[in-house]
């Protein structure tokens, strides 16, 4: 039996899947590399990227249904980082944020990276029974509460940005458990009618403050914005991806926007324009289709997956993991406002790369499983 | 679906997610395409140009050098600057700084704001001057509190001296910081905020050619503006050194005189009346050149409002920005002038003194009566009858025939910024200055032709007269530049070719020639040697084998020969030596201290007796004690007043 399961494991494993990620990966630490020729990140990366790799496969060699059986534990145990990570003394404050816990040896940790995944099991855990009829009201209400725990706990910790990429996580496993067309069409309407009415009544009861105000004008207007205030983020990583022109600057690496510290955290939110700059825009779409071929892959994943908790915790993954791009790159685009998320599987940091490997994991072990039963 | 789907339609909304994913991916790849392929070129341009900065090399001015062509007047030796960085700025509040500056270096907290206000309208990367020429004490402390404020940087900049007692002051002139206004000017094209130009005396003449040009430094900054890498350097280019036709021993002597003179207020200038050459220029009181450099402390602040206050007006160079009526001196061109126009001749010079004119109802008198003198005595004698009649022979169109052959209604063209247009006589004058209706009449003729009222000229004007006079009529640009020494390579690009003097303008012939028959100039050339060698009224002066021409002179100016304390007549003396082999041309005005012969001629002679030691290695016959203060001299008797005028009602 574990033989066969070992030979099936291997005829069935997504290998593209894993060298695709490994390969974006990789071609991110060299970037990170470039960003901070003269720092030890890209090094920790690539630790980091063993690390990634043996968790992934410590969850794609087993069976992720007995994982999401005990995700309430996974759940639970998640929520406790999050507390733990608002005690002064553990929690490192970075850049007015309480998200970081502070690991001898490894340097700092983000557990918002991990509650998404076992979010997103939790969520799948629910879901994920046997289904008859339309959503009711009481299981989106549900839903939202598994979500609403962590997203409070990360509230706390001032980390908007994290909080956002939490939110599709719930909206796609809704979508995908039969709500209502006519409600979600609804939601989309109302969305778009609301949000700037929202911002409006943010704006003039100041719950919208200042500074992100400013955040959100410097993207309506990043050539007028105050280049040295509040737009100054977005112009140089606009400066930089420019910069790139068609196959990257013909600056030299010690005189490029991140080495001259003209780009912020050039190896962690700002890697894509990094890439942007040494890659130009060839390296760039090569970069957006590995994205695409790897979202592709994992949905088609889903398609086969045996069970709809299988379905499910891959498409809330592909959820999170697109949000995150989206608004990653939107924001070095100067389409979004300054938010601090990292690109999965390219900016520099392990709790963000692990947890990335562990959805896939998870993925891969949904796959290999599809013929079981 | 592997698994039982009866929920609603799974498949296609799975396909509404993969489009949604795909449609927000390519939108990021639409947005890459403005960016990069777009927009990609102007955007390099602006991130190189943030990186790269040019730091100007100030370039080294040239020197100022004595006519030895060694003795340095003016130069350059380097300062320490502690400046502020702007860029390492960004998130610190400039004004903040200020008072922490202000207390730890010393410096006046006020003209910091004033200038951190003002800096903020600039462009970016312009660093911000917080003290100049720091002490060793302040470069200490700005190293030892670079954690505190890391935008605090210590810069080394040329530092223009001179010398500190004011000497020469009024030539040399100072530099400054271009203003704002001269920023916009055409001749300073190139020049940027905070570079030094001259702005006054031959530092501003001569400003395009002392001032070199900068070098810069092509470096690379990081995002808090500290140099990373050096692309490349451009040395700068020193300006040229000028050596001026002063020389320092009559400069050293003339400037004495007047500061040991009775008012301590007047103007000696030595000319060379063969070239036009001034061999000494001093104006008193002087000024230190050095305190516009310490404008930017407060120290220095009060010191220059002192000196722009003072009511004896150091800043002004007397010798060309001030006027003064030439009084008798004025007779030298008057008798050159009346031979060539025939209103006197050689044969027959004679003119009734008659201790002075009735003109109407008015009787102007002269201080002695003189019968019926020649030129020549009249001269000597200082006899203002006898040019009152020479005037009214001459007539208002004479004079201004005189005035216009010896260029007196010009500027002399001399190399110094600022000089005034003399005040010559003419119908205009008079209208201009007494109403539209006042005629030109008889008496205002009488006036005109002794140097008063409508005759008001400038020491230098009325120096370059007597220097033609001295030479037969070659009226020359008087001038301070001999030679602008080249810089570099013949032939290399920014070479930059020697120079000697020009008029400043190119249409201006020097020198004028005013052709004064031999026999004319003999005639009056006598009655000046007798002013000094045949009992006339500077005969206190007098140098055997070395012989003086001159003319002594009195400016009214409030009445003349009056003594009214503060207020008395200035004291002239202008000549020349030899008297017919001309070398030197002095002229000397002491203001307010009465009778020319009294302390202008004295004042001159110790600059002859300089002079004579210089050129003919001995000891000039029957000098005068090398006294601080001039007092009456054992010789011929003080004149009195030599003339008087009752302008207002003289009926006697």
């Amino acid at each position: 039996m574990v033989a066969m399961i070992q030979k099936r494991g291997l005829r069935d494993f997504d290998w593209l899947l894993a060298f695709l990620a490994i390969g974006i990966v990789g071609f991110g630490t060299l970037q990170i590399r470039n960003a901070q020729p003269t720092e030890n990140y890209w090094v920790k990366q690539l630790i980091g990227l063993g690390i990634a790799i043996v968790a992934m496969l410590l969850v794609a060699l087993n069976d992720y249904r007995k994982l999401i059986n005990i995700a309430p534990a996974f759940y639970l145990f998640g929520l406790l980082l999050l507390v733990i990570v608002l005690i002064p003394g553990i929690g490192l404050r970075i850049n007015g944020q309480r998200a970081w816990i502070k690991v001898p040896g490894i340097g700092q940790f983000q557990p918002s990276e991990f509650v998404k995944v076992t979010t997103a099991m939790m969520l799948a855990r629910y879901f994920g029974k046997h289904r008859d009829g339309v959503l009711t009201l009481k299981e989106m209400a549900i839903g939202g509460l598994i979500l609403a725990l962590p997203i409070f706990l990360i509230l706390l910790e001032h980390d908007v940005g994290s909080v956002l990429t939490y939110l599709p996580i719930l909206a796609i496993v809704i979508f995908l458990s039969a709500i209502r067309m006519r409600y979600v069409v609804g939601a989309v309407v109302l969305g778009v009618l609301l949000l700037p009415a929202a911002y409006w009544v943010g704006v003039k009861t100041h719950l919208v403050k200042n500074y992100q105000q400013e955040r959100i004008n410097v993207i309506l207007d990043p050539e007028n914005a105050d280049r040295r205030g509040f737009g100054y983020n977005t112009w140089q990583s606009i400066l930089t991806v420019g910069e790139g022109g068609l196959l990257g600057a013909d600056t030299s690496a010690a005189h490029s926007q991140s080495s001259l510290k003209f780009l912020p955290e050039p190896h962690t939110d700002f890697i894509f324009a990094v890439t942007a700059g040494n890659a130009g825009f060839v390296g760039c779409i090569l970069v957006l289709l590995a994205y695409v071929i790897l979202l592709s892959r994992l949905i088609a994943g889903a398609k086969r997956a045996p069970d709809r908790m299988g379905m499910l915790v891959i498409m809330a993954i592909v959820g999170g993991l697109t949000c995150q791009i989206f608004i990653n790159i939107g924001m070095e685009l100067g389409l979004l406002p300054v938010i601090g998320v990292p690109l999965p599987l390219m900016s520099a940091g392990l709790a963000s790369l692990i947890a990335t490997f562990i959805a896939i994991g998870f993925a891969i072990s949904v796959q290999l499983r599809r013929f079981v039963n | 679906m592997k698994f039982e789907d009866t929920s609603q339609n799974l498949r296609s909304r799975l396909w509404i997610v993969q489009s949604l994913i795909l449609l927000m991916l390519a939108l990021l790849g639409v947005r890459l395409y403005y960016l990069q392929l777009v927009r990609g070129q102007y955007y390099a341009e602006i991130a190189q140009n943030q990186r790269i900065r040019l730091l100007p090399i100030p370039a080294p001015r040239g020197d100022i050098l004595a006519n030895d062509g060694k003795t340095a007047l003016a130069n350059s030796s380097p300062i320490y600057n502690v400046i502020l960085s702007r860029e390492d700025l960004r998130d610190r509040k400039l004004i903040s700084l200020a008072k922490p500056l202000a207390e730890a270096l010393a410096v006046d907290g006020d003209i910091l704001l004033d200038r951190f206000e003002q800096i903020g309208s600039q462009p970016a990367f312009e660093s911000i001057l917080v003290k100049q020429d720091a002490s060793p004490g302040d470069i200490a402390w700005v190293e030892a509190h670079e954690l505190e404020f890391p935008e605090l940087r210590v810069e080394q900049q040329p530092q223009r001296r001179y010398p500190a007692s004011g000497m020469l002051a009024h030539v040399l002139g100072y530099v400054g910081e271009i203003s704002p206004e001269q920023l916009k000017q055409p001749n300073y094209k190139g020049l940027k905020p905070g570079d030094v130009i001259g702005l006054s005396g031959l530092e501003q003449t001569y400003d395009d050619y002392l001032r070199g040009k900068d070098g810069y430094r092509k470096v690379i900054v990081d995002s808090r503006g500290r140099i990373q890498d050096e692309i490349e350097t451009i040395a700068p280019q020193p300006g040229q050194d000028l050596v001026t036709t002063i020389d320092l021993d009559l400069q050293n002597v003339a400037e004495e005189q007047l500061r040991t003179s009775a008012t301590k207020r007047g103007v000696i200038v030595a000319l060379n009346p063969n070239n036009g050459e001034v061999l000494a220029l001093a104006s008193a009181p002087t000024f230190d050149p050095n305190l516009f450099s310490r404008i930017g402390t407060k120290e220095g602040r009060a010191e220059y409002v002192a000196v722009l206050n003072d009511p004896q007006k150091p800043l002004i160079n007397r010798a060309v920005q001030s006027r003064y009526p030439p009084g008798s001196t004025w007779k030298i061109p008057m008798a050159v002038a009346g031979l060539e126009q025939g209103a006197i001749t050689l044969d027959d010079s004679n003119l009734v003194c008659g201790g002075g004119i009735m003109v109407g109802n008015k009787f102007t008198r002269c201080m002695g009566n003189h019968g019926t003198p020649d030129l020549k005595t009249a001269i000597t004698k200082s006899c203002d009858g006898y040019f009152y009649r020479l005037g009214l022979k001459m007539g208002l169109d004479g004079i201004m025939t005189m005035v216009d052959e010896f260029d007196l209604n010009k500027r002399t063209g001399i190399d110094l910024p600022n000089e005034v247009l003399n005040m010559t006589p003419s119908r205009e004058l008079k209208k201009r200055t007494q109403g539209e209706n006042a005629e030109w009449k008889d008496i205002d003729t009488v006036y005109a032709s002794f140097g008063q009222v409508y005759d008001v000229i400038t020491p230098i004007a009325l120096l370059r007269t007597i220097a033609a006079v001295a030479n037969g009529g070659k009226l020359y640009v008087p001038h301070l530049l001999k030679e602008l020494r080249p810089v570099g390579e013949a032939g290399a690009p920014d070479y930059r070719p020697g120079r000697s003097f020009q008029p400043l303008d190119s249409t201006r012939p020097n020198p004028k020639v005013l052709p004064i028959p031999e026999d004319i100039h003999h005639l009056v050339v006598e009655g000046m040697w007798g002013v000094v060698n045949n009992g006339g009224t500077g005969a206190a002066i007098r140098m055997a084998g070395f012989d003086i021409a001159g003319k002594t002179g009195t400016a009214q100016v409030v009445g003349l020969g009056k003594d009214v304390g503060k207020n008395k007549d200035h004291s002239w003396f202008v000549s020349y030596a030899p008297a017919y082999q001309p070398e030197i041309a002095l002229v000397a005005l002491i203001e307010n201290s009465g009778f020319g012969g009294q302390h202008a001629a004295p004042a001159v002679r110790r600059v002859y007796d300089v002079y004579y030691r210089k050129t003919r290695n001995a000891e000039p016959p029957g000098a005068l004690p090398v006294a601080k203060t001039p007092k009456p001299e054992n010789k011929t008797p003080v004149k009195k007043p030599e003339t008087q005028i009752a302008q207002t009602a003289a009926n006697h």
